[in-house]
């Protein structure tokens, strides 16, 4: 059992506040939501609890331990992966290989990284695609590589920054699918980011909700529905399309 | 559970690209043979020293993306490493009396000059790289030529160890096309298994995208460090023989000239794999020599025919044009040799994405 956690993290650029104050913890076999509008700073804590981003205040634990100074890098050598919003596959080589890349990283030699490589993309349903160049594929396809190579060598936690993004309604719950199996079946800790709020509240034992940086809302499913707060933050917005979905999960 | 394709070993499925590049040198040297001339065989030599070169550079440049304008620098330390250590005592006592009396006394054989002048370069590109590494983009390129620009000044400063400015001569003269074959081979067989080694494939994913392969435990500036020693090592090789070729070092012999016509070379057969190194040198001399055929004059019949002097250089010029205009990522691109059976798929070890 193991646990990632935010204490008290403020991230401010150039005078702006992306982030003050944040908390947030994810437990080992836990999914847990983080949901916001467009620029709320969902993005920057990820970034925080990954390496990338320097708070500002506040310090990021693994299993109580401080992360803090360390590069992104070390960070996924300790079994703390993400994606990326946009994709960020390495696009001109093929689809095992951006797998590859994961398991030489941490250290295997390209023979056994390979090997598993095969495996991942089994378990993550694209073994078909395995000698397909990564950047002549479709977006759900592209989203379950990216997935697949975060999940090399089995890290305790990965950050999924809108996987879903763009996705049909099937291609989603497909996905929905695939991320209970990562906490689940392979015991990750999983911190999902999601604009469909809907899918958050499907999958996830636990929300967080930022608006501006700050944390407005935490609590189950049951709770996030039910807040005066989170259904404000939404119409406060010019994503609008988020709201039908908070309303159908009425 | 398992996929269709096995994946097996990449050694196997990438080892027709060095075996063919290995192929065509050996034809050149054939071609040297049976043609018997002097200046030819000096012409072939200088090719094979060349491909050193290039495919020396390729290993750094062409899987980090980070060109470098320092890389001659590694061969200068090369050359002059064959400068101490080959050279009679008694004339090194003249030209560079500040040796340290055991390297005074060195006289060691020409190969086990140029395999110590491989070791002394990968230790300045360790030396060097440990600060290099950590820039990127045009500010490590600049860093590079600073590299070249210091050690240039280095050598033309000191006198008691290098004769300043003035050429070190003496140096015994290699004249047989074999060791250098033989070195050019060994830079092609070293090349290709550094790019599908595991520290290769990390470069290239993190030239593609550095932030992803950052996420994924790469330790980029440790990546950029390997390649960069591995490619020092192949240039200080390559440095040693070519001093063994013309017998005579200066600073300047390893300067702009030769970053110029190197970066070139591997500009226009393709930065992004190692066919295109190879393949950039071969084109390009190939040319630059029927250039300067054509400039000394043909006989054709009674008649001699001669392009005007100075045409070598432009002709060369309009062609690397040209063929950059129509190739932008260099005549092989991203692609590598290989068996025209297995081509789809066999080359992956090396393929470099973008370039
Ligand atoms: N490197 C940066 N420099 C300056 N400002 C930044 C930087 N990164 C993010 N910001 C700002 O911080 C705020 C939070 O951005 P962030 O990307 O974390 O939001 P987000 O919740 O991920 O939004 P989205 O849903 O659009 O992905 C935004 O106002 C953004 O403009
Ligand atoms: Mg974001």
């Amino acid at each position: 059992m193991s646990d990632l956690s935010a204490d008290r993290v403020s991230v401010a650029f150039a005078g702006l506040s992306a982030l003050s104050e944040v908390d947030l913890k994810v437990t080992s076999g836990q999914i847990v939501g983080l949901i916001g509008p467009n620029g709320a700073g969902k993005t920057t804590l990820v970034n925080v609890l990954t390496g990338f981003q320097p708070a500002t205040e506040g310090t990021v634990r693994l299993d109580g331990q401080p992360l803090s100074g360390l590069k992104p890098h070390e960070v996924r050598r300790r079994g703390i992966a993400r994606t990326f919003q946009g994709g960020r596959l390495f696009r001109d080589l093929p689809v095992i290989d951006n797998l590859e890349v994961t398991g030489v990283g941490l250290g295997l030699s390209r023979a056994a990284a390979i090997a598993e490589a095969e495996a991942m993309l089994d378990w993550v349903g694209i073994a078909p695609l395995a000698d397909r160049i990564a950047g002549t594929l479709p977006y759900t396809d592209e989203r379950r590589v990216a997935i697949g190579r975060a999940l090399m060598r089995k890290p305790a936690f990965v950050l999924l920054d809108e996987p879903a993004a763009g996705m049909s309604a099937q291609e989603a719950q497909d996905l929905s699918a695939l991320i209970r199996r990562i906490a689940s079946e392979m015991g990750c800790g999983v911190l999902l980011i999601e604009h469909n709020v809907g899918l958050v509240l499907d999958l996830c034992h636990h929300v967080v909700v930022l608006d501006s940086g700050v944390v407005i809302e935490t609590g189950g499913p049951a709770a996030i529905r039910a807040s005066e707060r989170v259904r404000h933050a939404y119409m406060g917005t010019a994503a609008d399309t988020n709201l039908p979905v908070l309303e159908v999960m009425e | 559970m398992s996929h269709p394709v096995s994946h097996g070993s990449v050694a196997r499925r990438s080892i027709a690209t060095p075996v063919l590049l290995g192929l065509l040198l050996v034809a050149f040297a054939l071609v040297a043979l049976a043609a018997g001339s002097k200046p030819f065989n000096q012409t072939i030599i200088d090719i094979f020293l060349k491909v050193i070169f290039v495919v020396g550079l390729w290993v750094f440049v062409g899987n980090s993306g980070v060109i470098s304008f320092g890389h001659i620098a590694f061969a200068g330390l090369g050359g002059y490493v064959a400068a101490w250590t080959t050279i009679k005592p008694m004339m090194k006592g003249l030209s560079m009396p500040g040796l340290p009396d055991w390297l005074m006394q060195t006289e060691i054989p020409y190969w086990a000059s140029a395999g110590l002048a491989a070791g002394w370069a990968a230790l300045w590109a360790l030396i060097f790289g440990s600060v290099l590494m950590r820039l990127s983009g045009i500010a490590a390129s600049i860093a590079t030529f600073a590299m070249l620009a210091m050690v240039n000044s280095i050598y033309s400063n000191w006198d008691s160890v290098t004769a300043a400015t003035s050429s070190v001569v003496g140096i015994p003269i290699i004249r047989s096309i074999w060791p250098y074959l033989i070195a050019a081979l060994i830079a092609v067989f070293a090349a290709w298994a550094y790019g599908i080694s595991r520290h290769g494939l990390a470069l290239r994913a993190a030239r593609d995208e550095p932030t992803a392969a950052a996420a994924s435990g790469v330790d980029i500036p440790r990546a950029r460090l390997i390649a960069f020693v591995i490619s020092g090592a192949i240039m200080g090789m390559g440095g040693a023989l070519y001093a063994h070729s013309i017998g005579i070092v200066t600073p300047d012999t390893f300067y702009l000239g030769l970053t110029f016509i190197t970066l070139s070379m591997l500009v226009v057969g393709g930065m992004g794999s190692l066919s295109g190194a190879v393949l950039g040198v071969l084109i390009l001399s190939t040319l630059i020599q029927t250039l300067r055929w054509l400039e000394a004059g043909v006989e054709i019949g009674t008649t001699t025919f001669a392009l005007p002097g100075g045409v070598q250089e432009i002709g060369l010029g309009v062609v690397m044009i040209l063929i950059l205009m129509f190739r932008p990522a260099g005549i092989m691109g991203n692609r590598d040799l290989s068996l025209p059976a297995r081509a789809a798929s066999e080359t992956k070890g090396l393929q470099s994405p973008k370039t």
